[in-house]
């Protein structure tokens, strides 16, 4: 009766398809689902299945440090031993510590440390989780920084960790503006042709400024939600020129945010307005405007002690015809 | 029934380091996709329904670390385990011509069903995304595929 026989098959195969097709229904339904509902469920998974993973690799982040923290101790001796045949190599690390260190001690009780960490898998490449959350005062749209500038903004909180986007991400906007505040334009990434080709771009600045090159550009402050005077990048060329009536600019991120592990994120119910004094001017120039200034001032040094010799000269000249006519 | 438990036992070990190498040393995509290629290899040994309920799971689970594009991994990881499942009626035997292309073709269509589903701007370029690194990325996971496979023995146990 083999007819018999393959009905229950016929009939089984049938649910499989059923199944099947259930499931996929479920899986697009909950790519539709509302946003709280599917930060719900990845919140779940996040710390149940996937935390011990998450752990290993907050575990390996701190083990990292602390042989990094070998390698900055290694770099201290050597550049005491360095002092003595260059100086100038020294102070070059020494304002490099100083800005690490002095960054949260200039930027208030308002930022407080974080370690970041990245999940690594397809579809989070611009994303990142910090150990804090709601719990320690973190909130959503808070923004995220380090020594350097912007890193990203915050955009899920949980109660002891939080989920953020860097600059990287398509959603990423910031309203910047240049530091001595001549131009203002929205910040927005643009995509590469490859990852590492994302850069970013300053829109909607008026046709007639014209940016040199190198010139940093910081957050305005404008639109409530990144604090006034945080460093995004510096002016890398005219991108486009509309109509005569308008331009944008590219602009090279301060932050790389691959090599970010430490940063600083807003807490409390309001951040600062102007956070401007974190970043000192000095910290935004690049290295061959820190020599060029550098140059100028040996060069303003060499003149003014030229002139002092031709004053004492002339002093001496004058006391001698004194005394020759008393 | 060996056998079975033998897939079971794969399929287990791969998902466990695949989030071990993603997400517990953060290698990224110098890691290979293991969790796709444990579904291919667990598809074979389920029906249509049980494959993409595996797929959804799997997808779930990776779907949990991409916030804003949720889902995605979802759809495209339940698609994947029902066509994975079907190509048992479609294909008989496990020739290595036919390994490679299962894996090759199987990661290719993952990246781009997870493509798809992702939203437009969170999408890198089609040529980019799909053709280069899905490609690139199936070859590689057709090379692990395939030393799992040997090393395991599922290879040499597959009845001919």
């Amino acid at each position: 009766m083999p007819a018999l026989r393959a009905e229950p098959e016929a009939t089984g195969g049938r649910r499989s398809v059923v199944l099947a097709v259930a499931f996929f229904v479920v899986a697009v339904v909950t790519s539709y689902l509302p946003g709280p509902n599917q930060q719900q469920i990845a919140s779940a998974i996040r710390t149940t299945a996937l935390r011990p993973f998450i752990t290993i690799q907050r575990s390996l982040v701190a083990a990292r440090l602390r042989a990094a923290d070998v390698d900055v101790l290694r770099a201290r001796l050597d550049s005491l031993v360095g002092v003595l045949s260059t100086m100038g190599a020294l102070e070059d690390e020494n304002r490099t510590l100083r800005s690490v260190l002095s960054l949260k001690r200039r930027i208030g009780p308002d930022f407080r440390p974080a370690e970041l960490l990245r999940p690594g898998t397809p579809g989070s490449e611009s994303m990142f989780i910090l150990d804090l959350g709601a719990s320690d005062g973190v909130r959503e749209s808070a923004p995220v920084v380090d020594r350097e500038g912007l890193v990203g903004v915050i955009r899920e909180v949980r109660s002891h960790t939080s989920v953020g986007i860097d600059w990287t991400h398509p959603d990423f906007r910031a309203s910047g503006m240049l530091a001595d505040g001549t131009a203002y334009g929205m910040v927005e990434n643009r995509h590469g042709a490859f990852r590492e080709e994302d850069r970013l771009l300053l829109n909607g600045v008026a046709y007639h400024a014209t940016i040199p090159d190198g010139t940093p550009v910081l957050t305005s402050g404008l639109g409530g939600v990144f604090p006034r005077g945080i460093p995004i990048g510096r002016i890398d060329g005219v991108a486009e020129a509309e109509a005569q009536w308008r331009k944008s600019y590219w602009v090279a991120p301060m932050v790389q945010p691959g090599s970010v592990t430490h940063v600083l994120v807003a807490v409390g119910e309001s951040v600062p307005d102007d956070v401007s004094d974190a970043w000192p001017l000095d910290s935004l120039l690049t290295r061959e405007q820190i020599l060029r200034q550098e140059r100028a001032r040996a060069d303003s040094l060499r003149t003014l002690a030229d002139s002092v010799r031709v004053l004492q000269n002339l002093l001496d000249q004058a006391r001698a015809r004194g005394e020759g006519g008393t | 029934m060996r056998h079975r438990r033998r897939v079971w036992i794969v399929v287990a070990t791969l998902v466990v380091l695949h989030f071990f190498l993603h997400v517990g040393l953060g290698l990224g995509p110098v890691a290979p996709d293991l969790l796709t290629l444990a579904l291919l290899i667990g598809a074979r040994a389920l029906g249509p329904g049980a494959a993409a309920g595996m797929g959804l799971g799997f997808g779930l689970l990776e779907d949990a670390l991409s916030v804003l594009s949720f889902g995605a991994n979802a759809v495209a990881m339940t698609a994947l385990g029902a066509f994975g499942s079907l190509t048992r009626d479609l294909f008989v035997g496990d020739s290595l011509v036919f390994l490679v292309s299962y894996f090759v073709l199987g990661k290719w269509l993952r990246d781009l069903m997870h493509w798809l589903m992702v939203s437009e701007p969170l999408r890198r370029p089609f040529l980019d995304q799909v053709l280069l690194q899905g490609f690139v990325g199936g070859a590689y996971a057709a090379v692990v595929g395939i030393f799992v496979m040997a090393v395991s023995g599922l290879w040499r146990e597959t009845p001919r």
